[in-house]
């Protein structure tokens, strides 16, 4: 049997203790603050997948969030169907998006992809605004309580373990990532595509399936979040805030490791959570100080720690090794 | 086993590649010479696929690749190396030349244990955990090296493996060179440091202002009064700059 | 309708209006983008925290007005030193480390500042829409069948003076030309001996200055609140794309199509959906046309 490496270990404890939560409290907050750190991470995850291993450093990615949100929502508030239906559906929608966005922005590097991935966000956004026909448009849709599984009307305690597989889930994919062949060959296509051509990858197709696998997590991720949340508006589901979110919990935590994005998870939402409570009394504007924290973490860490918490993790294990031996 | 038929390549107003055919047999040992600005690496990205030439055709094993992308050609069993050496720089050495393995062994452990063997007939068994940013730049040559060849080509363009080495690392490299044809690839040879490539090369072919101004044996080549003339010509050039 | 009818009088004035007013917003964009432009053209970094200094501009040009009474005009002549000291400030502080870094570490670095930024007014200013009406908001100039607004044409003519003097800068003094030269080629700048940290400082703060004017001068047509820079900067990058990135020529071509597109999006389809049209322009230039319309450097050398 082989050992697991310290970054497994911290996510077999990090999920675990999620997992056993329950069992020791019954506080809605607190429940809450589990479920948004495993979904965050969750998508945060699905960023990963194309903008940590295959580097399509995407800033759009709310595009299929707000995909996956309003197919749900839409599915149930507008048809009176199950929104697990909504979710099949916006899954399918964000794998025809992915592959259109993939497919038009491949020659595109660097901020030219990121530019073009919220030029499509924002499309969808104001196609959202001002469609009221069938989005109700900036007023955004409310999605109906039903209890019940198929209509994901959940507890707190279902919710928290049907998001605990979904982060787990997400987890194995990144894991599955980095140990086979598409997960190595995505890592030379983000190192240099020129010479992964001429190691006989077909980089473009490689980038596509990448953005369109991440595009489809996102979107199922997003239409989660609609039936949890019960509120869907254009404004907030296709933003670039959210965007920048999902790359900021990777990057903080690391990018391009299956820990990271539910490491970075962990710190910010926690943080979010802990000062949105503090400063909940206060004045509605005082929320925003934990958007600066964000911001300005965000600017530390790409500057000097560009490998993020588990890199710095990673180093710290090395020099203790080093120094132990 | 690669032809080339009258390959033309422009960029705008200016023609890198002029007209110029090639020959090579199954186990041969082509070198390509030339001064700077002759059309050397554009030829090479012509041949692997990263240039589509504007006119004449491109050849591998009696196929024609002339338009391919450079994956499907690389997997046809024809591939380079760059002159400014792109190792997948965060990755370590194992890994990037598993990556060029895994192009014709799909399973995972099946890839690492030929980068295994690909690694070491390099010489870069000391190294195989370090990370390829982290590497002087003889062996990063050599890792570029050891990566394409982890693909099995029949086929190896290599461009300017020797340059900026000194003469301990080149005595090192040329032995490596010899030892791949001696596996029985076929490689292209372009290369700056003459010595090497006269001791090397068993057929020369001299490119000057993208054409194909001689070919023939080293004792040929180095006699041949345009290959002379090319090369003093660009040395008066520097003179004058 | 018979076509002869359809080019009466009436017609052509609303010709003649959508050129002005196309004319009139392509000015003021073409102030925003410029700054954007000249700082990705020499030190390749796309700021994606452009428009919160806009912003910025805005709320100086708020502030000054509602507790000194002070005229956005006048505040102009202050806020183009201040913000080219504000910039002065940021590229030390902030852009100075990342900027030798990867593409990705530039732009995280700069969606950083933008989420600071954004929120620290958003801590200090509140969210509310801040709108002031100075006199020149309230004055509407009529000439040829057309009719504005004399703080549009103001800030048109400042912005054209603005762009055209600092196009003059780059172009003829001793600066402009190092400067060229360190976008050219940044090593063979600092091998020829100039002082490259020097010139990124002056290209950022120059930047910075012109993006600031712009938020003063936009400040008595537009409402001051902290995502207010979000709307113009998305523009903004439409314009520089069309135009070439880092070229400022292109710029106020792209600057006058962003309007056009703009405007006549409006009159045509109304104007909730005009944002939809400069868009997938956007993105039809981004994946035909990389380049700008110009197009005389490859988006393959952004990308190495």
């Amino acid at each position: 049997m082989s050992r697991l490496a310290p970054d497994r270990w911290a996510a077999v404890a990090m999920f675990a203790v999620a997992a056993l939560t329950p069992l020791v409290v019954r506080d809605a907050f607190l429940l809450d603050s589990v479920i948004l750190i495993l979904l965050w991470g969750a998508l945060s995850a699905a960023w990963n997948v194309a903008g940590g291993y295959a580097g399509q450093v995407s800033l759009g990615h709310a595009a299929f969030f707000g995909i996956g949100a309003y197919a749900a929502a839409l599915m149930s508030a507008r048809y009176a169907q199950s929104p697990w239906l909504g979710l099949a559906v916006g899954v399918a929608l964000s794998v025809v998006a992915g592959a259109l966005i993939g497919y038009l922005s491949n020659r595109l590097k660097g901020p030219y992809f990121a530019l073009s991935t919220i030029a499509f966000a924002e499309v969808l956004k104001i196609v959202a605004s001002r469609w009221r026909g069938f989005t109700s448009g900036s007023e955004g849709v409310p999605v109906p309580y039903r209890p019940g599984f198929w209509t994901l009307g959940l507890g707190h305690v279902a919710w928290l373990y049907l998001i605990l597989v979904v982060a787990v889930g997400c987890y194995a994919l990144q894991v599955y990532l980095e140990r086979s062949r598409v997960g190595y060959q995505l890592a030379g296509v983000r190192e240099d595509e020129d010479a992964a051509e001429a190691l006989g990858i077909a980089t473009r197709r490689r980038k596509v399936q990448a953005i369109v696998l991440s595009a489809a997590m996102t979107s199922a991720c997003g239409s989660l979040w609609a039936q949890y949340v019960g509120f869907v508006d254009p404004s907030h589901v296709f933003s670039i805030d959210l965007s920048v979110r999902f790359a900021l919990n990777s990057i903080i935590g690391g990018i391009g490791t299956a820990l990271g994005p539910f490491l970075g998870s962990l710190l910010i939402t926690s943080l979010e959570t802990y000062l949105r409570a503090t400063f909940s009394g206060v004045e509605a504007s005082f929320t925003g100080i934990y958007l600066i924290i964000y911001g300005v973490v965000l600017i530390l860490i790409v500057r000097f720690a560009p490998d993020g918490l588990t890199g710095i993790a990673g180093r710290f294990w090395a020099w203790r090794a080093r120094a132990h031996a | 086993m690669l032809t080339l038929e009258a390959v033309t390549k422009r960029f705008g107003g200016l023609t890198a590649v002029r007209a110029v055919s090639l020959e090579v047999r199954a186990g041969d040992l082509l070198g390509i010479i030339g001064p700077n600005g002759a059309g050397k690496t554009t030829l090479f990205n012509v041949i692997a696929g990263y240039y589509r030439p504007e006119e004449g055709r491109v050849r591998f094993e009696g196929r024609d690749v002339t338009g391919l992308p450079p994956h499907a050609i690389a997997r046809l069993g024809l591939t380079r190396t760059f002159q400014i050496v792109k190792p997948f720089g965060n990755l370590s050495v194992a890994d990037n030349v598993m990556i060029g393995a895994l192009t014709r062994l799909p399973r995972v452990a099946h890839a690492r244990a030929e980068a295994e063997r690909v690694i070491d007939l390099c010489g870069l068994g000391p190294h195989r955990y370090a990370r390829a940013r982290a590497l002087p730049i003889a062996l990063r040559k050599r890792l570029e090296v050891a990566r394409a060849l982890a693909t099995r080509p029949r086929l190896l363009l290599l461009d300017e493996v020797m340059a900026g080495l000194n003469p301990t690392e080149l005595v090192g490299i040329v032995d490596l060179v010899r030892r791949v044809h001696a596996e029985g690839v076929t490689l292209i040879v372009i290369e700056h440091v003459m010595a090497a490539m006269m001791r090397l090369a068993q057929r020369i072919v001299m490119l000057h202002h993208g054409e194909k101004i001689a070919e023939g044996t080293p004792q040929e080549i180095a006699h041949d009064r345009r290959v002379i003339d090319a090369y003093l010509g660009d040395e008066f050039n520097l003179a004058e700059a | 309708m018979d076509p002869a009818a359809r080019l009466g009088p009436a017609q052509i004035d609303v010709v003649a209006q959508l050129a002005v007013s196309t004319l009139l917003l392509g000015g003021i964009y073409a102030l925003i983008a410029v700054g954007l432009t000249l700082i990705f053209g020499i030190m390749r970094v796309v700021n994606f925290a452009h428009g919160e200094f806009l912003m910025l501009g805005m709320y100086l040009a708020f502030f000054a007005f509602t507790l000194r009474g002070v005229d956005p005009y006048l505040v102009l002549i202050i806020a183009i030193p201040i913000f080219y000291l504000v910039g002065l400030f940021v590229y030390v502080l902030v852009m100075r480390g990342v900027i030798h870094a990867s593409h990705n570490v530039q732009i995280f670095t700069t969606v950083g500042l933008s989420t600071a930024l954004q929120n620290i007014a958003l801590v200090m200013w509140t969210g509310d829409f801040r709108i002031i009406r100075p006199w020149e908001s309230s004055v509407v100039l009529r000439a040829a069948g057309t009719a504005f607004n004399l703080a549009q044409v103001v800030a048109f003519a400042v912005a054209v003076a603005l762009t055209v003097a600092l196009m003059a800068f780059m172009k003829w003094t001793h600066t402009g030309r190092v400067m060229r030269a360190t976008a050219q080629d940044r090593d063979a700048a600092t091998l020829m001996g100039i002082d490259t940290d020097r010139v990124y400082r002056l290209t950022f703060a120059i930047g910075i200055a012109c993006v600031g004017a712009a938020g003063v001068l936009v400040s008595p047509l537009y409402a001051a609140y902290p995502q207010a820079g979000l709307q113009f900067v998305t523009l903004a990058y439409v314009v520089v794309v069309l135009g070439g990135l880092g070229d400022m020529a292109g710029a106020m071509l792209g600057s006058l199509i962003v309007a056009a597109v703009e405007v006549g999006g409006s009159y045509i389809f109304g104007a909730a959906w005009k944002e939809v049209f400069y868009f997938l322009l956007f993105i039809g230039v981004l994946v035909f046309r990389p380049a700008g319309l110009l197009g005389q450097r490859g988006a393959e050398t952004l990308g190495a």
